[in-house]
């Protein structure tokens, strides 16, 4: 009989995806600082690429020398502030934003549709304002998230995580306007699957049957199928993918050209200040085609260390997974993984020739504030919930909690002098 | 108290929750191993073809112009540039960069004086990435140009020649066109070694083809500059030559015509001009391209009587004839069905010396030299001597090799074959029936008041570091006995023609008049059109220079050759006595 955890502070009953289970092992501890490490090094590897490449890449677009690497600076900025905030909202009052946030996405949406084409991205994506620009995808994917971990986790306490009528059909919609809303009033094909994989993935974490999953595949594939065959240049973008050299100096332009500059990297790259493919070659060497750029100055060394941490961000991700009894947080951390990883495969995958081009970015490296902003925001929740993962005694929890304050104080009640020791000071009596 | 922890029971909670999560990891570790067997195999089995397929594209290799070689030309004592190089700028548009075309255009075009609406439709091109908008900017038009950091408006340097000394010896110079290649003249003859050796530029290019300096695979090999060239003229000399020129052709109201001064003992030219000429910094602007013709080297004609000199020089060679040989000539030959008369003041027949032949010019007189070489025949025999005279000894009928570009041949009828071969010989010994060029004939007189030794012509005395000596091309052309009668002969004729300044007895002045009917091209000769012209020669008791001159068409009275080629000749041959220091006998 563990006397200790009696004494913890009891969670409330009424927040979503908690249980009897919950308040047995939840205890704050040290977070999983190694998040924090690897985010920094993917930023850092963006901000570096981005830095070395920005002069040339101005110069060719005739603007001012620092523009790529000044904007970059900012996003990385916003993106370190979006991620302080995450860790430091009471996550409990996230769940709460989750319909505002929502609602927010919902008018962004509506707003889009409205706003002026930019002719070089004939799409509905931006809200532009002054210098910036927002794209309200990114916002749909986080607030989905949210709303869908807290809504997932009712259902999955209440017992109906196979009732068709209480879970199955609201997913199906959810699945179907997303899709409908970003894929044909967005045109945005890309983000439409990482919305669609998020949605997928975190209903097949929470236990949706498999065969019903396998169901909505085959409509969601066969939708796309219907998308791909009705469009012109998405039925150009399959035979350029099938076959990218047949015609690289048009539609096969931007699949060639990435090709090339990976396959020139070899294995140790042509170094850092070197490499040509940011030299008007690549499309968006700093955004969607940075990978190829990266290999290129860094070759298979460096790709295979850019793969490697990924990996262990997706294996940090998954250890967080597996250890959070709390179902909601759980939910939260399986849709920031679905996200994080099906970005990575696409864009990667793309570069490569193994899936076809989509304007995906590459996750923490790429350019592109929106996407930055929001990502590391929802990291930022998650590494506020590694405080809360279960350990058995073979693996000893970690240690630390020094963050802890009135503001972090879960259940709302007044803490006991002992709650104020360092973790690692107290007893284990 | 509390040194040992409690063991805990082992929790296991959503066992099959977790099975998902692990199977979900699993496939997302296979597909990074996939991606990076996918990116081993681009990255290094296939990295030899991409690295190939980049470098195709983006390599590119540019030629760096050598600095072309300058020219330079004697003045007094003094060698001074005649031609120099001068940075000037070319402006040009990428329309695809150009963000606000109408305030480009207007920008642009205020600084170079261009017409804005030329700019505009320019920049609206979509056809191309380069448009040239003006040539020859100035360094100051360049610099408010690179101030106004216009978007898609680019400035290229390049090399123009500038000339110090205006037209002067512009034809002899010719031109370097817009692509840096020499035209005409001594540009086009020493372009290869005028340009010098382009440097090489292999270089990793941006898109848009502007070398990126960060690359490994960049070549650079520094160009090596063009030698410098010096002329054998004399600017001085040249100058009063088509100052002298121009005012005996207006004189004598004639459209064209070429002087020049030959160095008789070494073959070089100290001055060379044709009328008219032009602006070789300008030459764009030039309508009729004969203008860059150097006439006196690419231009042949008929030269006429002043041939007499050679045929009398070869029959003495030859021994057929002396100096003081009289004969009776007949006052016309039937030759071919043809007969050959002389001009009204000459008369019919009566007994002639050959000084009084060319003297008076005597065309059957010197039929009847010919024939002397024949033994009295224009028969093979005589035909094929003065063949032999013509393209061996004075080097006719074929280009002497001068430093020019364009040089012409001449033509000299064949001995042995055609039809009237006897009216064709005959007509050879007074001019008529072979071309040579102005150079042609004043080498080979040359090579007659020498002593016999034919220098071959030419303009340049250095290239780079490469001294040129006088190159003989024959000795013995006549011997030197016939030379001193040759020039003897020749101040006869000066001594009894009208100048309108007589030369003195301390200097040596001879020479002999020619008028040449002009060719129609529909076939015979034309009644009223002759040329004329003038060979001679100045010097003490040596012989310094010949000065041969011709007059196109003149359209004033009197003989072509005495009436309008022969006062350029005075005028000449007393600026050189003058100015330019021939020894006087002793």
């Amino acid at each position: 009989m563990n006397i200790r955890s009696r004494r913890r502070p009891q969670l409330a009953f009424n927040q979503p995806g908690t249980s009897a289970l919950d308040s047995q092992y939840l205890r704050r501890h040290k977070a999983d600082h190694s998040l924090l490490i690897l985010t920094a090094l993917l930023m850092v590897i963006g901000l570096v690429v981005v830095y070395s490449i920005s002069p040339g890449l101005a110069a060719s677009q005739g603007i001012s020398q620092n523009h790529f690497i000044v904007k970059q600076l900012i996003d990385v900025s916003l993106g370190v502030i979006a991620f302080i905030v995450a860790t430091q909202l009471p996550i409990e009052k996230v769940f709460k934003l989750a319909k505002p946030l929502a609602a927010i996405a919902i008018i962004g949406s509506l707003v889009v549709m409205f706003t002026p084409i930019n002719e070089a991205y004939p799409a509905h994506r931006w809200i532009r304002f002054g210098g910036f620009s927002f794209q309200v995808v990114e916002l749909i994917k986080f607030a989905l998230i949210i709303w869908l971990a807290g809504w997932l986790a009712k259902r999955y306490r209440a017992g109906k995580v196979n009732d068709f009528k209480a879970t199955l059909r609201p997913l199906l919609l959810i699945v179907l306007a997303a899709g409908f809303v970003i894929a044909k009033l967005q045109s945005d094909f890309g983000s439409a699957a990482v919305v669609v994989m998020i949605i997928g993935l975190m209903a097949y974490a929470v236990g949706v049957p498999l065969r019903r999953i396998a169901i909505v595949a085959a409509v969601v594939i066969a939708l796309a199928g219907l998308a791909i065959a009705s469009t012109p240049y998405r039925r150009d973008r399959i035979t350029t993918f099938l076959n990218p050299e047949a015609n690289c100096q048009l539609s096969g332009y931007h699949a060639c050209q990435a090709l090339t500059a990976i396959g020139s990297g070899g294995v140790f790259g042509q170094g850092l200040g070197f490499g040509t493919a940011s030299f008007g070659y690549v499309p968006e060497p700093s955004n969607d085609s940075i990978f190829a750029v990266i290999a290129e100055k860094f070759g298979f060394i460096g790709t295979t260390i850019i793969l490697v941490i990924y990996g262990l961000y997706i294996s940090r991700l998954k250890k967080i997974i597996a250890r959070s009894t709390n179902w909601a947080y759980r939910l939260i951390v399986v849709g920031v993984l679905a996200w994080f990883s099906t970005q990575m495969i696409i864009n990667i995958g793309a570069m490569v020739g193994l899936l076809p081009l989509k304007g995906i970015t590459l996750p923490l490296i790429s350019q592109g504030g929106t996407s930055l902003v929001f990502l590391t925001a929802a990291l930022g929740l998650v590494f506020q919930i590694s405080r809360y993962t279960s350990y058995n005694v073979k693996e000893p929890e970690p240690t630390g909690g020094s963050f802890e304050t009135k503001n972090n104080n879960l259940g709302g009640r007044r803490l006991g002098r002992a709650y104020h020791t360092a973790v690692t000071a107290r007893p284990r009596t | 108290m509390g040194s040992k922890p409690k063991k805990t029971k082992k929790l296991n909670f959503m066992p099959s929750a977790n099975r998902r999560i692990n199977i979900w990891y699993v496939a997302l570790i296979l597909i990074l191993a996939v991606i990076i067997g996918r990116l081993f195999y681009l990255q290094i089995i296939r990295h030899d073809y991409y690295r190939k397929a980049a470098q195709a594209d983006q390599l590119k290799e540019y030629s760096i112009a050598a600095d072309r070689g300058l020219v330079k030309a004697h003045e007094g004592s003094q060698i001074v540039p005649l031609v120099l190089n001068q940075k000037l700028y070319t402006l040009y548009a990428d329309p695809g960069y150009i963000k606000d075309i109408p305030a480009t255009a207007a920008t642009a075009s205020a600084i170079t004086a261009g017409d804005p609406a030329d700019y505009e439709a320019a920049m609206r091109r979509l056809d191309t990435r380069y448009v040239v908008l003006a040539k020859r900017l100035s360094e100051l038009q360049k610099n408010q140009i690179v101030e106004q950091k216009l978007p898609g408006i680019g400035i290229q340097a390049q090399t123009y020649r500038t000339y110090p000394q205006n037209n002067l010896a512009a034809q002899l110079l010719g031109f370097v066109n817009d692509e840096g290649k020499g035209s005409y003249g001594l540009e086009q003859f020493y372009n290869k070694e005028l340009t010098g050796t382009p440097g090489l530029l292999k270089a990793v290019t941006d898109v848009r083809g502007v070398p990126l300096a960060a690359s490994k695979d960049n070549i650079q090999v520094d160009p090596k500059a063009g030698s410098d060239v010096i002329l054998t003229v004399d600017l001085g000399m040249q100058k009063q030559l088509e100052n002298i020129l121009k005012k005996g052709l207006e004189t004598a109201r004639s459209n064209s015509g070429s002087a020049l001064i030959m160095e008789v003992n070494s073959g070089a030219i100290k001055a060379m001009a044709n009328w008219p000429s032009y602006n070789p910094a300008e030459y764009y602007n030039v309508s009729n391209s004969d203008v860059f013709n150097n006439a006196a080297v690419s231009s042949p004609l008929e030269v006429g009587s002043s041939m007499k000199i050679l045929t009398a020089s070869a029959a003495l060679d030859l021994g057929v004839i002396k100096p003081d040989t009289t004969f009776y000539d007949p006052g016309r030959w039937d030759l071919d069905g043809h007969t050959i008369t002389n001009i009204e003041e000459v008369g019919g027949a009566a007994t002639r010396s050959i000084a009084e032949v060319l003297n008076q010019s005597v065309n059957t007189g010197a039929t009847w030299i010919l024939m002397q070489m024949g033994g009295g025949d224009i028969n093979k025999q005589a035909r094929e001597h003065w063949y032999d005279y013509m393209t061996n000894h004075f080097q006719l009928g074929k280009a002497t090799g001068i430093e020019q570009g364009y040089e012409a041949n001449g033509y000299i009828p064949d001995p042995l074959s055609g039809d009237a071969l006897k009216l064709t010989y005959a007509n050879t010994a007074f001019g008529q029936a072979m071309a040579a060029t102005p150079l042609q004939m004043a080498a080979a007189l040359s090579s007659i008041v020498n002593g016999g030794i034919y220098y071959q012509p030419h303009l340049v005395e250095q290239v780079g570091s490469q001294v040129k000596q006088p190159n003989v091309v024959r000795t013995g052309v006549v011997s030197d006995a016939v030379s001193s009668q040759m020039r003897s002969l020749m101040e006869y004729v000066v001594a009894n023609h009208h100048f309108a300044r007589r030369f003195g007895d301390k200097y040596s002045v001879g020479g002999k008049t020619g008028t040449a009917q002009i060719a129609n091209p529909a076939g015979g000769y034309y009644e009223d059109k002759f040329n004329g012209t003038y060979i001679g020669f100045v010097g003490g008791d040596r012989v310094q220079y010949v000065i041969v001159v011709r007059v196109n068409d003149p359209r004033i009275g009197g003989y072509a050759g005495a009436g309008a080629a022969q006062p350029i000749f005075g005028d000449l041959a007393h600026m050189l006595i003058d100015n330019f220091g021939v020894v006087p006998k002793k």
